[in-house]
């Protein structure tokens, strides 16, 4: 048998590594209010957002569009079970103090995130995932916007703090390394996220390298012939439902704890059609791409674009077109660009390795 | 045209043979509204036999073999493997199912996993004979495993001569290799009975007697049953040890090929009867 060459892997971590490192860098010695940080700290996240949608829609070949509605569970139960017992009071005012009155270690609050968002895709997958297509993406939305009207309900106030805010639980920001006076010595709030989402892609990388995704990736590509192969598609949709499901959740935390603020009104459809966006533009299939696409897609909208959105006057011309909502207009063209002539996105299917391989022989169809 | 119509074909029963019967058809029918695309089709295969399923196009072979897969439920009648049921009325299974029994196929329009190389096509049937679980598979735990499916898979490929094409894409490969990639996953689920959907469909004269010597030699390493759909008469009469003959859904003929070949119903079917 053939060896494989180890270079592409071995290129791979040291990019990875370098990365790492620069971000450490970088967070030590630039001004912790820089432009930078706000991109890098929501790229994460919604680079692992990105990466756990391909996998459903990339990878297992399942059009869901359910996403906010599992990063919002995964952001409220985080933010719930971490508000600090004495700020609880003041979070939940018109509930008096909520229903919970303990708090967890973030680590577990994180898992717990992922699990409550997966447990509640076990249940809408059992009747959802019969459907195909379009159709699975209509009720997979709907569910979305059923758990966002329900967690708003005042009936659930004392558990969600109804359509209130929920806030003063630990956010990036604590995780910058302080000494007695509360000056920060070490910053940390940009490394987090980014080894929060590194493990998370990880693990998905390597469910994707292992049987299992080969097993999905048939599923993907010809549901009767993996059928006929032995996988059993209901069981095999299922896992890469809650799986997928188990990251937004975890991504729906890191985005709670980016944003210092929970509120349910916030995780709206558009959401979901941006994490689709981003896993459009970097390549459906390609879990590199989707988080390459992230940073960009997170940077022109935070930071490049803005300028759209701002009257802006060169000499004593002022440019035309130019007001509050023109980004989106742009956005919205730079989409249909994408779409129209670059259908593979940024990847393809390629991932990071692959660019260090030989060319392989493309499909003749 | 056919003078014949559906009316006037007669069912003719199936025969008893000695051997060790591995997949029986018990008056098998396949509805589709009010289309009968299988009617009361009885049938056997024994251990180690290549038997051929023959009939023109549309009488109802593939829908036989979507029948055994469990593709189909069948509207009346009982499929039995190993004397088992498998197949009926009343039982609703998935091919996986099915599939992890011990019966493989392929398909009469090639599906082979497009976006993977050749080597992970193969990889990705063995899938279910894995005894990891997902947390060893993810974290890679069951190297042992993962080791000995690779030579199998290897070995696999080997046997149908596309080592060198192993890291290719499935669809890059020449269509002829394609079927014969099919043949190699079909085989890595470790069946006992195999299916062929016209398996020489779009091969030349030579590429198609290669096929019939392949398909020998395959049944004899991995003791297999084989059980074929083919339109090729040649390949039929080479390699089959009997043949059933379907048309409009009905069985018209059994036996040898030799019995077939002269069985005037049969020529009938297959070339209409002369007009008076």
């Amino acid at each position: 048998m053939r060896k494989k060459s180890r270079k592409p892997a071995v290129l791979t971590w040291i990019i990875v590594a370098v990365i790492y490192a620069a971000v450490f860098a970088a967070e030590q010695l630039l001004p912790p209010s820089s432009m930078l940080f706000t991109v890098l700290k929501k790229g994460a996240t919604y680079a692992l957002v990105a990466v756990s949608m391909n996998l459903l829609n990339g990878f297992t070949g399942i059009f869901s569009l359910g996403q906010a509605g599992f990063m919002m569970i995964g952001a409220y139960v985080y933010a719930i079970f971490t508000i600090p017992a004495e700020s609880r009071p003041v979070v939940y005012q018109y509930y008096d103090g909520g229903l919970i009155q303990f708090s967890l270690p973030v680590v577990v609050a994180l898992v717990l995130a992922g699990l409550a968002a997966a447990f509640f895709a076990f249940l809408i997958g059992l009747p959802v995932l019969r459907l195909k297509s379009d159709y699975l993406a209509i009720a997979t939305l709907g569910f979305a916007e059923i758990m966002r009207v329900l967690i708003q309900w005042n009936n659930m106030g004392p558990l969600t703090n109804g359509s209130n805010m929920l806030r003063l639980y630990p956010s990036f920001n604590d995780f910058n390394i302080r000494n007695a006076n509360g000056e920060v010595t070490v910053y940390l709030s940009t490394l987090v996220p980014f080894l929060i989402a590194g493990v998370c892609i990880g693990l998905i990388v390597l469910l994707l390298n292992s049987g299992y995704g080969r097993a999905l990736k048939s599923i993907r590509d010809d549901e009767i012939a993996a059928e006929a192969m032995g996988i059993n598609l209901a069981h095999h949709k299922r896992l890469s439902f809650c799986i997928s499901s188990f990251f937004a959740g975890v991504g729906g935390a890191m985005l709670a704890m980016y944003q210092t603020t929970v509120q349910a009104k916030f995780f709206t459809t558009a959401m979901t059609y941006e994490i689709l966006l981003i896993v459009v533009i970097g390549g459906v299939g390609s879990v590199t791409g989707s988080v390459l696409s992230s940073f960009l897609f997170v940077a022109a909208s935070e930071w490049w674009l803005r300028f759209l959105d701002e009257k802006q006057i060169i000499g004593s011309l002022e440019v035309p077109l130019l007001r509050n909502g023109f980004r989106l207009v742009v956005f919205s063209i730079i989409i249909m660009v994408v779409v129209l002539f670059f259908r593979k996105g940024i990847m393809g299917t390629r991932e990071l390795p692959d660019l260090f391989r030989e060319k392989r022989k493309e499909a003749v169809k | 045209m056919s003078e014949m119509s559906e009316m006037d074909i007669r069912t003719v029963p199936d025969m008893k043979t000695d051997g060790e019967t591995v997949l029986q058809l018990d008056h098998l029918t396949m509805q589709f509204g009010g289309v009968i695309a299988v009617n009361d089709f009885s049938m056997h295969i024994d251990r180690g036999e290549i038997v051929a399923l023959i009939g023109p196009n549309g009488a109802g072979k593939t829908t036989a073999f979507n029948c055994v897969t469990s593709v189909y439920q069948p509207t009346r009648g009982r499929i039995l493997f190993h004397g088992k049921e498998i197949g009926s009325e009343r039982m609703h299974r998935t091919p996986d199912r099915i599939t992890a029994l011990g019966i493989a196929r392929t398909f009469q329009n090639i599906r082979l996993f497009s976006g993977m190389t050749v080597f992970d096509n193969i990889m990705t049937a063995m899938h279910l004979r894995r005894k990891s679980n997902l947390f060893t598979q993810v974290l890679h735990l069951n190297g042992e495993e993962e080791r000995k499916n690779r030579e199998t898979a290897w070995k696999l490929l080997e046997t149908v001569g596309l080592t060198e094409a192993a890291e290719e894409l499935a669809t890059s490969l020449p269509y002829g290799k394609q079927r014969l990639l099919e043949i190699a996953r079909a085989l890595a689920t470790e069946p006992t009975l195999l299916l062929l959907d016209e398996p020489a469909a779009g091969m030349n004269p030579q590429e198609t007697d290669e096929l019939g010597q392949f398909i020998v030699r395959i049944k004899n390493e991995f003791n297999l049953t084989v059980f074929m759909i083919e339109h090729h008469m040649n390949l039929v009469m080479d390699i089959s040890d009997r043949i059933y003959v379907l048309d409009f859904g009905r069985p018209i003929a059994n036996g040898t090929p030799e019995e077939v070949q002269q069985n005037p119903v049969v020529i009938a079917a297959y070339l209409g009867v002369e007009e008076e």
